[in-house]
């Protein structure tokens, strides 16, 4: 097959899935063919990465897309994830399905936004353009926005109202940025392929004008941060992550911030190398990225939502992630290995959430006790994942976090590894605090047990699995994959 | 001030402290509108700036914004109206009189940074980034300024005709797609917007979304 | 003193009521009445001159002075402001400043004539006067601003002089933006709709009505005198602006100016008759709105 049809395969392929959701006349059908379709699309994103990793950089589209290690390794991440969550979907909506709040219109709208959402995702990583990565981040912020509402009621639909509207502020003002970018290029001869490819840009950065560049990074930071999460423009993220429906809430934690921090990490080298490598642009990053983390780690500590405690902790996660890609290249390898850790922890994360706030009827985290008794997968699923979170050794997280803290201390970034150790530390405590709480005790009395099935189950050892083996070892090809990704961001001086 | 085009962003000015200053809903839709149509026709304006003939692409540029921001978007807008039985007051936290001397700051301000600004491009018109600034700032002002959800659709708006303002006047050459990008854009987001609001009355009565605060911390 | 340059004073002093007659006649024309005869203000001031005036007891020198202050200081404005492309009686660099003052001055006394009967309304009255004329002022000063950058000139003359066909191909919109500001200036100086009314009969509404409202008499034909003298000058002003006629003579010149200035009556009354006054809370926004556009003129003339 040709290289270029793999990355017009991952593009296309959602779509006949969504056609044939479409189609079927019952929910649970059009669950399954959403995830059979999710599933299929992974396959071929896999696929696709793998030949990166072994054969170098696809290109395809006449240039406008391209898939080089930094994007295969988002794909392949992004990819899994959604496939995980397609799964756990068909528990999740199983139960809705059973009681009937699930009819068939909600649930083939759901399945034709959530492979929309996919595609548009997957559109902002293959792209080899920036002005088409913004289209792509512009199409994702709309279908994920009626994921929200899925269920439309008051909560839901404020949740998807402040979404919309400060994000779409947002990816304006990253238009704005990455106009300013395409300004900067005037004195360039680029020659075709329009002035905002990003492969192009790199090779020029050097004779960019920087004082442009430097306004069009920040008005990107900005934007793009805007739909990261990053604080202070973090305030949509709680509300949606909590009212949407716990698959959609893991697919927002666990990816879809992270695509917009890797328009970010691709917009990095073009500004370093345009500003003369003086570590303006990481500077700015760095900033953003610690206080993230301690305005997040202030949250968390007193929050009594579960659903929300997990979103305070996206926005503490990907502020660590921006910390170390703010770090030179230690650092954003370290950055590269958390976006794994986290998505996987966070996708179980909000998997269990989902499951127990169906079962004791609540989020609230001062109502749910006895978890590990009641329903022993999710209550032991959500008991690890929070450890996961906190950054309890052994699991992988501990072990990313370490390396950025390494990094920070290493490039005697002092202030960002006070930063973040303090939130951490607050976290760590804060957090704790709920999870034994939720895990131990009497179950209430309106609570519903579970036994576990082989698929929740599965949903749950899985990552739990990969995360504890990922903080042991690193396998041989991860790490590869990782350092050539790690290259494009930072290159090796 | 010779061009053409510095009187179309002079125009833009004026609706921008027309709508700091607008009371009513159906006012400010239809100077949205006009600002719209005004910048609509600044791509014709810089191409015989620029000295450049009149292409198709810029023709097709020209007719869809019109068409979508002159047309399209206002009866979107009264229908939202219309269905959801909106109030037709402007309700904003911040009173008009002061909204107006705050744009002048914004104006203010805009001309000192837009004069500043590093282009490497020399822009069509020495106003056209300060104005398409001042255009962006007003816009979120707009926005976090007035408690109406369709008002906050208006702010939007203003802001994305800021950008488009600069996108035409002060960037030498984006691809065709990016610069249609920006219209299906907006198209998109107000589209969305509108259903997201239609959702909204169903569900609750109102629009205000001074009223949408049961999320907190 | 070249005597052509009497020529836009002599219009101005024998002309001036005649405006209000063509802006009431307007009114009566669109109302689909016939309206008075353009000649009633002159009659009106003439009656009003043969008339002896009644004061109240508690009102001291004061309340005697203000017309005829007012009405002088008045008439010193006018002989500052050219009319058209004719050049003013009395010219010099800044001028336009003392034109302002010489406004604030008339208004200071008119002012304080009306605080000195003790009134309630007529206090009322002079509180919203002096709050609404805080805000014009600014944007009349930034609208002259914004002519003087646009032609160069420093003078009222020299700014007139200078605002030919050539400046309007110059900088076009930004001139058409400071007339417009002017245009608001007007309407709210001369206490017309739609910031007051001036044939209002409710004094709880009044501004500038209610502050003569005690004057009678001879002094009541100088207030009215000075009111024609005011929107006579205002509108000189504004037809400098936008009515770009310069051959280089003064008659012609200065005859044009008096058509523009008969036209902008004839406008004056369409605005009222079609506009209703703004609720009193408003006022101040279309004031800042007129600043604003004078602003927006004065940083687009620089460009």
């Amino acid at each position: 097959m040709d290289a270029g049809t793999w990355l017009w395969a991952i593009l296309l392929l959602p779509a006949p899935a969504a056609g044939l959701a479409a189609l079927l006349r019952s929910p649970a059908a059009v669950l399954r063919a959403a995830c059979a379709g999710v599933l299929a699309t992974a396959a071929v994103a896999w696929v696709a990465s793998a030949r990166v990793l072994s054969a170098g950089a696809l290109r395809a589209g006449g240039g406008w897309l391209s898939l080089d290690a930094l994007s295969a390794f988002h794909l392949s991440v992004l990819t899994l994830i959604y496939a995980l969550s397609s799964l756990f979907a068909l528990v999740y909506f199983g139960e809705e399905i059973r009681a009937g709040t699930l009819r068939l219109r909600a649930a083939r709208r759901f399945a034709a936004l959530w492979l929309g959402s996919l595609a548009a995702m997957s559109l902002v990583l293959v792209s080899e353009n920036l002005g088409l990565m913004w289209v792509g981040i512009e199409a994702t912020t709309i279908s994920t926005a009626f994921l929200i509402c899925v269920h439309p009621e008051a909560r839901s639909l404020e949740a998807t109202w402040k979404y919309l509207l400060i994000c779409s502020v947002g990816v304006a003002f990253a238009f704005m940025g990455t106009l300013l970018l395409a300004a900067s290029t005037e004195r360039v001869p680029l020659g075709g392929g329009g002035t905002l490819g990003w492969g192009r840009l790199l090779e020029s950065a050097a004779s960019l004008d920087p004082g442009t560049v430097k306004a069009g990074f920040l008005f990107l930071l900005v934007g793009y941060g805007t739909k990261v999460g990053l604080a202070p423009l973090h305030g949509w993220l709680p509300d949606a992550h909590s009212q949407a429906p716990a698959p959609v809430s893991a697919i927002f934690s666990g990816f879809m911030l992270n695509t917009a921090l890797y328009c970010i990490l691709r917009t990095l080298p073009i500004a370093e190398a345009a500003t003369g490598r003086v570590g303006w642009a990481s500077d700015l990053l760095l900033g953003f990225g610690g206080l993230s983390v301690v305005v997040a780690a202030a949250f968390i500590v007193t929050q009594h939502d579960l659903k929300r405690l997990l979103a305070y902790h996206s926005v503490e996660h990907l502020g660590i992630i921006a910390l170390g890609a703010g770090l030179g290249r230690a650092g954003v390898f370290a950055a590269l290995l958390h976006t794994l850790n986290h998505a996987l922890c966070k996708a179980l994360g909000f998997f269990c959430a989902g499951r127990l706030g169906q079962l004791y009827g609540t989020h609230d985290m001062r109502q749910i006790a006895g978890s590990l008794r009641g329903a022993p997968a999710w209550g032991g699923g959500l008991l690890a994942s929070f450890l996961a979170l906190i950054g309890a050794a052994p699991f992988a997280i501990f072990l990313s976090e370490l390396l950025i803290l390494r990094a920070a201390i290493e490039r005697g970034s002092v202030l960002a590894a006070l930063a973040f150790l303090a939130g951490a530390g607050i976290v760590f405590a804060g957090a704790l605090r709920h999870a034994i709480a939720m895990a131990w005790g009497d179950l209430p009395a309106g609570a519903r047990r579970e036994a576990p099935s082989p698929l929740s189950a599965a949903l749950v050892l899985g990552p739990l699995a990969a995360l504890l083996l990922l903080g042991i070892w690193v396998p041989g090809p991860l790490r590869e994959a990782l350092e050539s990704a790690a290259d494009l961001v930072e290159a090796p001086r | 001030m010779t061009s053409g085009a510095d009187a179309v962003l002079a125009g833009v000015a004026v609706t921008n402290f027309w709508l700091l200053g607008a009371s009513r809903l159906g006012h400010s839709i239809r100077v949205t509108a006009a600002q719209g149509i005004l910048l609509g026709f600044l791509p014709l304006l810089a191409a015989g700036a620029d000295g450049g003939a009149l292409s198709l692409r810029v023709l097709a540029l020209v007719a869809a914004s019109v068409l979508l921001k002159g047309l399209l978007f206002p009866r979107l807008l009264f229908r939202g109206i219309r269905e959801a039985s909106i109030r037709r007051e402007i309700e904003p936290y911040v009173g008009f009189t002061t909204s107006l001397v705050l744009g002048l700051v914004l104006l203010a301000v805009s001309l000192g940074i837009g004069t500043r600004l590093p282009l490497p491009h020399r822009p069509v018109s020495t106003l056209a980034v300060p104005i398409a600034l001042f255009t962006m700032l007003s816009g979120l002002f707009l926005i976090v300024s007035r408690r109406k959800a369709l008002t906050q659709v208006l702010g939007y708006l203003v802001l994305e005709d800021g950008i488009y303002a600069f996108g035409v006047l002060a960037v030498g050459e984006i691809p065709l797609l990016v610069e249609f990008g920006v219209l299906l854009d907006a198209f998109v987001a107000v589209f969305a917007m509108g259903i997201a609001i239609h959702r909204i009355h169903r569900e609750f009565d109102h629009i205000d979304a001074d009223r949408l605060k049961v999320l907190r911390g | 003193m070249d005597p052509a340059r009497l020529l836009p004073l002599a219009f101005a002093l024998g002309l001036a009521p005649l405006l209000l007659g063509v802006v009431n006649r307007t009114k009566a024309i669109v109302a689909g009445r016939r309206g008075a005869p353009f000649t009633q203000p002159y009659r009106d001031i003439g009656k009003l001159l043969r008339k002896g005036a009644v004061y109240s007891g508690t009102t001291t020198w004061l309340f005697r002075a203000g017309p005829v202050g007012g009405l002088a200081a008045t008439l010193a404005a006018v002989t500052l402001t050219p009319l058209g492309g004719a050049p003013a009686t009395v010219s010099f660099p800044g001028d336009l400043v003392l034109f302002a003052g010489l406004l604030a001055l008339a208004r200071f006394l008119t002012v304080l004539a009306a605080l000195d009967t003790g009134s309630a309304f007529e206090g009322m009255g002079a509180s919203r006067e002096v709050q609404f004329s805080a805000l014009a002022e600014p944007a009349l000063l930034v609208a002259l601003a914004a002519l003087a950058r646009a032609t160069g000139g420093l003078s009222l003359t020299d700014i007139a002089g200078g605002l030919g066909a050539a400046a309007w191909a110059e900088s076009g919109p930004s001139l058409l933006l400071a007339a417009l500001a002017l245009g608001a200036v007007l309407l709210a100086e001369n206490a017309r709709i739609p910031v007051d009314d001036p044939n209002t009969h409710l004094e709880l509404t009044m501004v500038h009505e209610v502050m003569v409202l005690d004057h009678g008499g001879p002094d009541l034909a100088l207030v009215l005198y000075g009111s024609a003298l005011k929107l006579w000058a205002f509108g000189a002003l504004l037809v400098a602006a936008a009515l770009p006629v310069r051959t280089g003579s003064a008659l012609p010149d200065a005859a044009a100016g008096v058509g523009g200035l008969f036209a902008s009556a004839v406008l004056v009354g369409v605005v009222e008759s079609t506009m209703a006054r703004l609720r009193l809370v408003r006022v101040p926004q279309f004031l800042v709105g007129a600043g604003a556009l004078a602003a927006l003129a004065f940083v687009l003339v620089g460009k």
